[in-house]
């Protein structure tokens, strides 16, 4: 049990695995799985071909509407939790059955679905008069350790369903990873929680916490002592930013899924996103994959957090010395030798290098251009400068070189930081839908409600007392109200600091993300009252953790916590909030020593995708403070992916 | 008077079922005299009054055993053996609790109104979006509807789950009746336009007559922002393009898209036809940024660059050439090295940066050399001029110009006077 932390996250694929294990023993021999094409790769980390093979899956075909007949009677659908793929699979489901009747009562149909079954599916089963016909299993992976410190729940949908759809169906899967995580790693001594979500998460954590482990003595844990959950919309800035970390450019041009690059240097995401004024397809070329995890790649693991322009000269270095090993002149038993131990590492090393200088060229000839003004005109919006000017500079990229995903970044984030008249906002949308097309009108509502955009409300608009109500959440709050919150948390430094030492070198030295702005407080503090007391000026926090339960403070059972609910007013499960908490200290001299001790390990876990810049602003904070930073999401996501969830 | 009306009559009603009535009954008064002889007050209240005149009765116990007098008892009151063992325990805390869990669980025992609005609460609070959607869906079949809107106008969270699962359960009427219901109507046209768009694919006259009805009865509506009601508007005038071109590659694309289509095929038709880039632009108010951004890329990648000099050039009364465009200078710049533009359209457009200091700089930046060397030459710098020659490759054109212009000051002086 006294395994190294990063080797038992490492090898939480083992405790998917046995629970995948398990369900493919109540789906029967001899079976066919028909998976979706999105869950391969997160499948391929649980268990391989030969491990399904020994485990009762005869053939593997990939979902499509136009399946047609597969080798066995017996099938196990492989999909995620969405109600479209699942009605899909119903609906062959029930073709195949209004073709071979018999099939009804041999219980031949399963459909494992990730991460769970939402009750609704139950009753839609029964509305299509296949219930008792198919069976439903919930399989719920664990988080994935893509790379060092870096796990993913791979559940890139959850963002689109959380903050766009404000479907929270799914939100208990996150609070069920951080249970089982913590069953491996045990409980950290204090959980903080940054917005609605994350305190809901808690909410469900505990009701997890009650139902299977209250019997249990919880562990402890020195490992990981405070966990930092926070909500995406949180901190919208750290997606809108264009990158200038190598991680973080590589998933602004090319596809990353489950850790995993694909390295298409023709179609790259910049390309696509624009309009196609060639009608020259490109061909398809060879497929190359990159695996992005320092562990497998040392080289990824050297350059991945660094600023892109030191990577060239890093990647030259290595080539540099790579030829050098080639002169030198060798015996022929150090030869032997060489070629028996050496030979294919280096052969290896040789392929990752070619694979990253060819992704830095993409890299440089698709931001060439763009690269500077971009990021000079996002650091002034930062800090609100000059908004006359960049508002041109917005509308330019959307008259000329639009793009269908990174030019709704750029409104965004002047929305967000300064501001948009109705009239600069409808020019916008005006110009964007030309380009892209009328239908889009409905993407500009799901930004609002996802508020990554904020409407401005038109001054000839006959108000509608209804709608009064709606109207109060869509607008910001006041004038600066986005710098104020910063300046606060000092994450817009004053200068432009492109120094490694600075997190924000991570966005050219003009922003500091919100999760390692906290955890450098976190971690800086001499206590951890020192640390809340700080964090609460400006933000909303709640407090949960081993640290309550030990103080037997906020512990009520769910009934009577409901039983005491006021309308509209949070649960607060087993969890406090802090300035309440910061209040007993003053006149509870026991409860406030609880809390002096120092924090030297966190982990945050963000709700709704982490951006690799995130990642590395986290790692600088980690080595400055000679501590250690975990981070954790339901997927690692690009400010376009954000902005797709929209559509 | 028979046995109905002798039950429902207020007077004896109330006599018959009220303990605290002040006033005693005869059967009371006796029972308080017996009271040292029994436990309670209404065991006593039938034992004192009837046992004494009727005769004995042999024990319970000898005419059924006691697990079937249970059996009785128990089908008298309709229910099953576990029901009524399980049913007090059933709070709204636990339901919850199995409900986040993801256990079956069965929300009829919640009946009252109490209870419902408990469990909503609860799920609410919790935030576990499964659970609320399934305690929505259970108020909406067993509440009426006026009452459980009014619920969900209380709960904003799980209203929205309500919307959301009626909008991919394609229920848009009973959203639309929602959403009017709670005042509105503004959100409900966007979202049947969104559920229209996503459900008739690119089928141009089945858009049309969708955005069109949604125009006319959704989108004019008070509340509903002007401009977006303007961009249907434009979208219908689009659709009705398409439906006239009845090109299938022009299927529901952008205007852009369509302008880029009559550009490539259709650029020398006037402006009365139908399918000639102006009217396209006329119709759908494309601003001359964006046409010129059109042409500029359609016509490049033709390789029709006497096009795009026609479209961003012109010879003033002195015969020289100048450039106007809408586009920014050096989008223009960078976008014309992209396409590979010629050396002497680049030139002339880097040209009318009048800042010297700027002109160099991204003459230098899209290897310029002409201008690059020119700039130097009127600055008199001759040593950047030299180690500017140095950068470029000996004998190319360049190459000879700038050593030219090194060689002979006065001629070079000489040529941008006639330049000037």
């Amino acid at each position: 049990m006294d395994q190294p932390l990063q080797c038992k996250l490492s090898s939480l694929c083992l405790i998917s695995q046995h629970k995948l294990e398990k369900i493919l023993s109540l789906c029967g021999d001899k079976a066919d799985l028909i998976i979706d094409s999105s869950l391969i790769k997160p499948l391929e980390r649980i268990c391989g071909v030969t491990w399904l093979r020994q485990h009762g899956i005869e053939k593997i075909y990939k979902m499509d509407p136009q399946l047609g007949q597969t080798a066995n009677t017996n099938k196990i659908y492989f999909i995620s939790a969405c109600k479209h793929k699942y009605k899909c699979v119903l609906d062959q489901i029930s073709s195949q059955l209004s073709q071979n009747p018999s099939l009804a009562d041999s219980k031949c149909f399963n459909i494992i679905i990730v991460p769970k079954v939402l009750h609704t599916y139950d009753s839609i089963l029964e509305s299509k008069g296949l219930y008792g016909v198919v069976k439903l299993h919930s399989f719920s992976w664990e988080l994935m350790s893509l790379d060092d410190r870096l796990l993913s729940l791979e559940l890139p949908f959850l963002f689109k369903q959380l903050y766009v759809e404000q479907n929270h169906s799914l939100l208990s899967s996150v609070s069920m990873s951080l249970w089982s995580l913590f069953q491996v790693t045990g409980q950290p001594k204090c959980i903080i929680s940054l917005g609605k979500l994350s305190s809901s998460v808690l909410n469900v954590l505990e009701i997890y916490n009650e139902t299977y482990t209250r019997d249990y003595v919880s562990k402890h844990t020195d490992e990981i002592d405070t966990l930092l959950l926070i909500d995406r919309n949180q901190d919208y800035a750290s997606c809108l930013l264009i990158p200038a970390t190598y991680s973080g450019l590589l998933n602004e041009i090319f596809n990353i899924t489950c850790g995993h690059l694909d390295l298409n240097v023709k179609e790259t995401k910049y390309k696509k996103g624009r309009i196609n004024f060639t009608t020259v397809s490109e061909e398809n070329n060879k497929k190359v994959t990159m695996t992005l995890d320092s562990s497998i790649d040392n080289l990824y693991g050297e350059i991945k957090h660094r600023h892109f322009s030191e990577v060239l000269s890093v990647l030259s270095s290595k080539a540099k010395l790579l030829k050098n090993e080639d002169i030198k002149a060798l015996g022929i038993q150090e030869i032997k030798h060489f070629v028996s131990t050496k030979l294919q590492q280096v052969a290896l090393f040789k392929q990752n290098l070619v694979n990253h200088v060819l992704a830095s060229e993409t890299i440089i000839s698709e931001m060439n251009n763009k690269f500077e003004n971009v990021t000079y005109t996002e650091s002034e919006m930062l800090n609100n400068r000059n908004k006359k000017s960049n508002f041109n500079f917005v509308d330019e990229n959307f008259g000329t070189d639009i793009q269908i995903y990174n030019s709704l970044r750029l409104m965004c984030l002047l929305s967000l930081t300064q501001g948009l008249t109705y009239d600069e906002y409808n020019n916008l949308i005006n110009k964007y839908l030309l380009a892209f097309g009328y239908k889009f009108l409905y993407v500009f509502q799901n930004l609002i409600n996802a508020g990554l955009l904020f409407q401005p409300v038109s001054l000839k608009l006959t108000l509608n007392i209804s709608n009064l109500s709606g109207l109060s959440d869509r607008l910001p709050k006041w004038q600066n109200s986005f710098q104020n919150q910063a300046a606060k948390l000092k994450q817009l430094p004053s200068q432009v600091d492109k120094s490694k030492t600075s997190p924000s070198y991570v966005f050219n030295g003009s922003y500091v993300p919100l999760i390692a702005s906290i955890s450098n407080i976190l971690l800086t503090s001499e206590s951890l009252t020192e640390a809340l007391t700080k964090l609460s000026n400006s933000l909303e926090l709640k407090l949960s953790g081993s640290l309550l339960e030990n103080m037997k403070l906020g512990i009520e059972t769910l009934n009577e916590k409901l039983s005491n609910l006021k309308l509209n007013s949070e649960l607060d499960y087993r969890c406090l909030d802090v300035k309440s908490l910061l209040k007993k200290f003053k006149t509870d001299s026991k409860l406030s020593s609880e809390f002096n001790f120092k924090t030297k390990s966190v982990l945050v876990y963000v709700i709704g995708g982490v951006t690799y810049p995130e990642i590395a602003a986290c790692d600088v904070v980690q080595n400055a403070t000679g501590s250690k930073i975990y981070v954790a999401s339901d997927c690692v996501a690009s400010g376009s992916d954000y902005i797709s969830a929209c559509f | 008077m028979d046995d109905d009306d002798y039950w429902n009559t207020s007077e004896t009603k109330a006599k018959a079922f009220s303990f605290d009535d002040d006033v005693l009954s005869p059967q009371e008064i006796l029972a308080i005299g017996q009271k040292p002889y029994s436990g309670s007050g209404e065991e006593g209240i039938l034992n004192s009054s009837i046992s004494n005149i009727k005769p004995a009765l042999v024990p319970i116990s000898s005419l059924v055993s006691s697990k079937v007098l249970d059996l009785l008892v128990l089908a008298q009151s309709g229910k099953d053996l576990k029901e009524t063992k399980s049913e007090p325990e059933e709070t709204v805390a636990i339901t919850l609790k199995r409900l986040v869990l993801g256990r079956s669980c069965s929300l009829h025992v919640h009946r009252s109104l109490k209870s419902k609005t408990e469990l909503l609460d609860g799920a609410v609070a919790i935030g576990d979006g499964n659970a609320i959607l399934t305690v929505v869906l259970f108020l909406i079949q067993t509440l009426n509807k006026k009452l459980v809107y009014e619920l969900l106008s209380s709960w904003p969270l799980a209203l929205s789950h309500y919307i959301g699962n009626l909008q991919s359960e394609g229920k848009i009427s009973e959203l639309t009746d929602l959403l009017t219901m709670l005042g509105r109507s503004p959100d409900s046209a966007i979202y049947q336009f969104q559920h229209s768009i996503k459900n008739q694919g690119d089928n141009v006259d089945g858009l049309l007559r969708k955005t069109n009805n949604l125009l006319a009865n959704h989108f004019n509506q008070p509340g509903v922002d002007a401009h977006q009601a303007k961009m249907i508007a434009d979208y219908v005038k689009l659709l009705e393009w398409q439906s006239f071109a009845k090109k299938n590659e022009l299927n529901n694309k952008s205007a852009l898209e369509c302008l880029a289509y009559c550009c490539k095929l259709h650029w020398s038709e006037g402006a009365g036809n139908m399918m000639s880039p102006l009217t396209v632009c006329q119709r759908q108010q494309i601003s001359p940024l964006q046409y010129e951004w059109v042409v500029l890329n359609v016509q490049a990648n033709l390789n029709k660059w006497d096009i795009v000099e026609s479209l961003f050039t012109k010879k003033d009364w002195l015969g020289r050439t100048t450039l106007s465009s809408h586009i920014p200078v050096e989008s223009l710049l960078a976008r014309l090295s992209e396409l590979r533009a010629g050396a002497r359209l680049l030139a002339t457009a880097v040209n009318t940066v009048t800042n010297t200091e700027e002109r160099l700089r991204l003459a230098h930046k899209y290897k310029i050399h002409s201008v690059v060397i020119e700039t130097l030459a009127k600055q008199k710098d001759r040593a950047a001029l030299t180690n500017y020659k140095m950068t470029l490759n000996p004998q190319s054109e360049e190459y000879i110009y700038a050593e030219n212009t090194l060689r002979e000051p006065r001629t070079c002086i000489a040529s941008q006077m006639l330049n000037l």
